[in-house]
């Protein structure tokens, strides 16, 4: 036979299931551990630091969200796709293509840079070529 | 010790799995093995308990346990663990057959050999991870089957001076719904036992020690609630431990961040769970009087039966989901990096070494992504700090999340033992 004491007892355990369940949900259970990935045709480039090297971050980060847009991917799996290692089979491109969709990044970032007036024509012409180094270092052991 | 032997090997898990190169299914079957043959060898002994003197039987089964702890300890391969662990089954399921018997010897009455063995039965195997962590990181995964040779071997002494001559008997069918339950009971603890103890070690990175201290929770509550169940009549102790498993399992599935104490609170009541409802079942699945060896070896057989179906249905779903998790890893690791607030000359390079530590990561292991942020300083730098958290925490938020079914399925089967619980309490038997 149950004793009162044992279903009160039962009575707090339910209390705490319930509570530790709601708790969870309420703190994001649903969709924690989900990366939510941007769409990069329509994302900003984000905050950076100002003066050159500021530019220069953004203008990259726009380069690969340009680049990602026009591969129909998004800008994490562009450059997972450039790590063998990771894994991510579900990608495969060629070297030419990925130099193209860079390339067309980064002249639709500068265009973008200067359109909004933030840079003026030359200013973008010596951020293209700051950038490009980079993206050069970023694909070499891709090769 | 052989009840403890089923969960012992957990948290050596990671370690067997990068020492043998492996797959997480090729390792499950160090736990599988073990208690497959348990439960297959317990079950064949069933019919032929009656012609066997059972403290002969548990005498021999300490020789073969410890034999096949030596073997299990000197293993070279996996395959070999693999036919050690399956000669330790066969000594555990000749030991554990005959040791309600031992027990009433020794204790001087079946009704208090029948407790202990109960008692044993119950947190036995929620004590096996914390007692495996604890000497794998002491010494190392071979120290869990060293250790176990000279306690078998301690055992065996005092089995040869026990007497025994307890009527074997011949069970019954009504023990069918006790046993059905708490097989799929100790199914549905593969999730508390192995699932959230690989999460917290592989995942998590927490060392054998502390993943111990924290599934420590399991046995801790089941110490409590089985002071407690007394309080409670027995089917209702059995429906709100099988209910309570349940809703702890369900609990470790919805975890919402890398949180150890939710952790513990979920395991808790899975500990609760246990120690409400298969002290019962057992009871009620093993007759004090007439069958208590008979009903002692096929409960044997039923638990361990749960395990193994647990761990085939349980093994190839995580190995999908991690897969899976692995490349959500990948890509929140990825987002959390292309969104840090650090310079992009200080991010390239770290992305280039990223990518050689993802490359030479070992088999099985969770790549240690903090190491190129901690070589450029992160300890004194804010913003790198931070980046390499965010990177992080994303990777073992996507794997912790791989877990999510796998419990899930753990939960199910904790709901399914309600079923016979309740058919029993309708029709009044069980």
């Amino acid at each position: 036979m149950t004793t009162r004491k044992g279903r009160l007892v039962l009575a707090a355990l339910a209390a705490a299931v319930v509570s530790l369940i709601a708790i969870e949900l309420a703190l994001g259970a649903g969709s924690f551990g989900q990366p939510r990935l941007a769409d990069p045709c329509t994302a900003t480039a984000g905050s950076a630091e100002g003066g050159f090297n500021g530019m220069v971050e953004r203008l990259a980060r726009a380069t690969l969200d340009g680049a990602a847009c026009k591969l129909h991917t998004t800008r994490e799996e562009l450059v997972l796709s450039f790590v063998p290692a990771a894994g991510t089979h579900r990608i495969r491109w060629t070297r030419e293509t990925i130099d193209r969709a860079l390339r067309a990044g980064l002249t639709r970032a500068a265009h973008n840079l200067v359109g909004n007036g933030i840079v003026g024509d030359a200013l973008a012409f010596t951020l293209t070529h700051a950038v490009t180094p980079l993206i050069e270092q970023f694909l070499q052991p891709a090769r | 010790m052989a009840f403890a032997d089923s969960s012992i090997v957990v948290l050596a898990l990671p370690d067997l799995y990068s020492r043998f190169d492996t797959s997480i299914v090729g390792v499950s079957w160090v736990i599988t093995s073990y208690n497959l043959v348990l439960a297959v060898c317990a079950l064949a002994l069933v019919p032929v308990l009656r012609r066997v003197e059972v403290s002969n039987l548990s005498r021999a089964g300490l020789l073969v346990f410890g034999g096949g702890s030596i073997g299990s300890a000197v293993s070279g391969s996996l395959p070999a663990l693999i036919v050690f662990r399956c000669v330790q089954g066969a000594g555990a399921a000749m030991l554990l057959a005959g040791s309600l018997a031992l027990l009433s010897a020794l204790y001087g009455s079946r009704a208090r050999g029948l407790a202990v063995w109960i008692a044993a039965g119950t947190f036995g195997a929620a004590l096996g991870p914390a007692l495996g962590g604890i000497l794998t990181q002491l010494f190392d995964w071979r120290a869990i089957f060293v250790f176990q040779a000279p306690v078998a071997l301690v055992a065996l002494v005092a089995a040869i001076e026990a007497h025994s001559h307890p009527s074997v008997g011949s069970g019954a069918t009504r023990r069918m719904a006790p046993n059905l339950s708490l097989g799929l009971l100790f199914g549905a603890l593969v999730g508390a036992l192995f699932l959230a103890v690989l999460m917290l070690v592989s995942v998590w990175g927490a060392s054998p020690i502390g993943g111990a201290a924290t599934v420590s929770a399991l046995p801790a509550a089941a110490f409590v609630a089985h002071r407690f169940a007394g309080e409670l009549s027995a089917r209702t102790a059995a429906g709100a431990g099988a209910a309570l498993l349940a809703s702890g399992l369900v609990a470790l599935a919805l975890l919402p961040a890398t949180s150890v104490v939710i952790v513990i609170l979920a395991l808790a009541l899975c500990g609760t769970g246990m120690g409400l409802a298969v002290p019962v079942l057992t009871r009620r699945a093993v007759a004090p009087d007439h069958g208590l060896v008979h009903d002692g070896t096929v409960t044997i057989g039923a638990r361990h039966l749960g395990l193994v179906l647990a761990l085939v249905l349980v093994a190839p779903v995580l190995s999908h989901d991690l897969q899976q998790g692995s490349r959500d890893a990948l890509l929140g690791g990825t987002k959390a990096l292309l969104n840090a607030d650090i310079p992009i000359q200080q991010e390239v390079p770290i992305v280039l070494d990223l990518r050689t530590v993802v490359a030479h990561a070992p088999r099985g292991t969770v790549p240690d992504l903090a190491e190129p942020f901690n070589k450029r300083g992160a300890a004194n730098d804010m913003r790198l700090r931070q980046t390499r958290d965010s990177v992080v925490g994303a990777l073992q938020d996507a794997l912790t999340r791989s877990f999510r079914r796998a419990l899930a399925l753990c939960a199910l089967l904790a709901a399914l033992a309600l079923g016979p619980i309740l058919l029993a309490r309708r029709s009044g038997v069980g």
